[in-house]
């Protein structure tokens, strides 16, 4: 499914933007602006702009946790300020800055994150189910390479597949998870090896093209509204940082390589992304300087409105109207 | 007599663990990413016990648990790492329905050593799936042991204590108390489990608080002096949980604040209340106050301070029963 130019366009606009939001988290951490953690997506941020700018309105999409959805939330159209309101606490958050990292934007068909990674291998059943029963939507289920330790993938995996549900299972692997390396974690190097016990339709892809990302995913979607059912996609990519920021970079108990990082540098994703854009002549560079200026700007202005929005503490007894529905 | 040695609270449980390690080839620890460390209790075991004994498993908690649970039966003495304690709910079907409960059943002939542990606590403002303590789930399932240190002393006595206990044993520590430290012997001691201790010693009001609340209700009684005689009481188990240590200090004060940072409801802040009402009512010259969260999900952002209990709060219900 080739790309038109309009789609390369805004494709690159979401991963300029999406690498300026996440430098903007990696700031605030370091400057102690942000709450809680940040697991930071530098040199990462490709696939879930590509798994998510061309999805459809009523298309579930849960994002990956790394980088706190943040590649995810730009092809979404989420409204960044109101997300970075919610990392901050503040009343004008996504979930009134009650959720810290956990931001959820129900209308947007994204419905929250959670502290146990791989907790969305049980509901995207039902999500995969509901999208059958309703029709024209399918779910995007975006997750680490580690997660697909927990037992639950399998449940997903055998239910997606039994029921033809129309679900992508959207496998962003970086080779680690936390201090683990791939081959500690899994037999196989490959995670989509898992589907083909199941018949799943499976492939491999560079996670560093955004381009080659939205493609695929494009294709896997166009399968599942079909109602021929779930795909598994895995993207390849990497982690440029430590887990999260304060944390030693260790694979095990030893100091991550420099030398093997700095190669892993040489496939950042906006880098590939520019020269292709330039090559294929998609964007000027006097185009992607203005990108660069208004991702800037975005990004002032989405600080500013977190910044100027008031610290949320609402009283016990407006808290305890919250727990259940009246 | 020679100044006994500080160490911080991680510190101790890790010598805990390297001691125990030392005198027994049977005991091991299984969790994620410990042979680097999440925190610093494991750092530096692997490079002595190798990754036989420092055993690290895929994310999978699941699997993680298994790996304990069916060695226990084989004669291993595990401890399972769970780095959060909340993500024991992963595995909360076989720690609960099964372990606990297997020893009973079966006729109360195998027994299931293991040290299941991890990390919670309020302060982070993570919210509620990092932060909550899961002390009140566990204790809810007679089977299994339950506790938590307050102090680094407690914390390497303890896990000792869980560590040679030949029951399942939950050790959960507040990551509000990681860095605290404390007076600690080089050698390896016990702390029994199911003894409560008396902390400070007052009289006017009996001050029930453990992990990071031991500490605020050290602010509290600081507070306080001059005015009001707080006694504090570190239960330190849960389950099983020392009520005389409470009834005797009541027989004193006559007056019980409980904190427990947990739900208000069904958590043993209430369990305490519950068992001094049915031994102790006569002791009793004012109601029972407990500072606990109240009913509702812990919220991360800026509204954990004052939802969890806090030194304010546990004030305010130290005054209300001393009126
Ligand atoms: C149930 C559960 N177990 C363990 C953790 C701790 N943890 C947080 S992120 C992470 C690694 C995730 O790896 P992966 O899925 O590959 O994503 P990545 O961080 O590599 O992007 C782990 C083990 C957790 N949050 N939840
Ligand atoms: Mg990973």
């Amino acid at each position: 499914m080739a790309l038109g130019k309009e789609q390369m366009k805004l494709l690159y606009r979401n991963l300029v933007r999406a690498d300026h939001f996440d430098k903007m988290m990696m700031n605030r951490i370091m400057q102690g602006k942000l709450i809680g953690f940040y697991h930071p997506g530098d040199g990462a941020m490709a696939a879930g702009v590509g798994a998510s700018t061309f999805l459809g309105d009523d298309d579930i999409l849960n994002p990956h946790h790394r980088a706190h959805g943040l590649g995810y939330a730009a092809g979404r159209g989420v409204d960044i300020g109101r997300y970075l309101a919610e990392h901050t606490g503040k009343v004008d958050g996504c979930c009134g800055g009650r959720s810290s990292f956990h931001w959820s934007f129900p209308e947007k068909k994204m419905y929250g994150a959670s502290g146990f990674i791989g907790w969305h291998f049980c509901p995207v059943v039902g999500w995969g189910w509901a999208s059958k029963r309703k029709g024209n939507q399918m779910v995007l289920m975006a997750s680490g390479d580690g997660s697909y330790g927990q037992g639950g993938a399998h449940e997903a995996m055998l239910f997606a597949m039994n029921w033809k549900l129309p679900i992508v299972f959207f496998c962003e692997n970086n080779g680690m998870a936390i201090h683990s390396t791939i081959s500690d974690m899994h037999p196989m190097p490959d995670i989509s090896s898992l589907a083909q016990g199941y018949g799943m339709p499976a492939v491999v892809i560079d996670g560093q093209d955004v381009f080659a990302v939205a493609e695929t995913v494009m294709a896997a979607r166009k399968h599942a509204l079909a109602g021929k059912g779930p795909t598994f996609v895995e993207a390849k990519t990497l982690r440029l940082r430590e887990h999260d920021v304060g944390t030693p970079d260790l694979a095990r108990a030893e100091p991550r390589e420099a030398a093997y990082l700095e190669e892993l540098k040489k496939r950042d994703p906006v880098v590939l992304a520019t020269s292709r854009v330039l090559a294929e002549k998609v964007l000027t560079q006097k185009q992607i300087d203005k990108i660069y200026k208004d991702a800037k700007a975005e990004v002032e202005q989405v600080e500013k409105f977190a910044d100027d929005s008031p610290v949320a503490q609402p009283s016990i007894e407006e808290l305890l109207a919250g727990v259940y529905v009246a | 007599m020679s100044e006994v040695r500080e160490l911080p609270l991680v510190e101790a449980i890790k010598e805990a663990y390297r001691q125990e390690m030392e005198r027994d080839e049977s005991v091991f620890m299984v969790g994620q990413d410990i042979a680097g460390g999440i925190f610093p209790h494991t750092k530096g075991l692997v490079e002595q016990f190798g990754t036989d004994r420092i055993v690290d498993t895929p994310l999978a908690e699941l699997g993680m648990y298994g790996t304990a649970f069916g060695a226990a039966m084989e004669g291993f003495r595990p401890i399972v790492d769970f780095m959060f304690a909340g993500f024991f709910l992963n595995a909360a079907s076989p720690i609960l329905a099964q372990t606990a409960q297997f020893r009973f059943i079966h006729g109360s002939q195998m027994s299931l050593p293991m040290v299941i542990t991890g990390a919670c606590g309020a302060g982070m403002r993570l919210g509620n799936e990092h932060a909550m303590l899961v002390h009140n789930m566990i204790a809810q399932v007679p089977g299994i042991k339950v506790c938590m240190p307050s102090t680094p002393y407690d914390a390497k006595g303890m896990m000792i204590a869980a560590i040679r206990d030949d029951n399942p044993v939950a050790f959960i520590w507040h990551l509000g108390t990681m860095m605290d430290r404390g007076p600690v012997p080089e050698e390896p001691y016990v702390v029994p489990l199911g003894v409560a201790d008396v902390k400070r010693e007052g009289s006017d009001v009996t001050l029930v608080a453990n992990g990071f609340q031991y500490k605020n209700a050290g602010i509290v009684a600081d507070r306080l002096a001059g005015e009001i005689s707080v006694e504090i009481i570190d239960p330190r188990s849960f389950s099983p949980l020392d009520i005389d240590t409470i009834l005797k200090s009541l027989e004193k004060t006559g007056r019980l604040v409980v904190v427990d940072e947990s739900w208000e409801s069904r958590s043993t802040a209430s369990e305490i209340a519950a068992q001094v009402v049915d031994r102790g009512f006569d002791l009793l010259d004012a109601p029972i106050r407990r500072v606990t969260i109240p009913n509702m999900p812990l919220p991360g952002g800026h509204m954990e301070p004052y939802v969890a209990p806090n030194p304010d709060a546990i004030e305010a219900a130290v005054r209300d029963v001393c009126r």
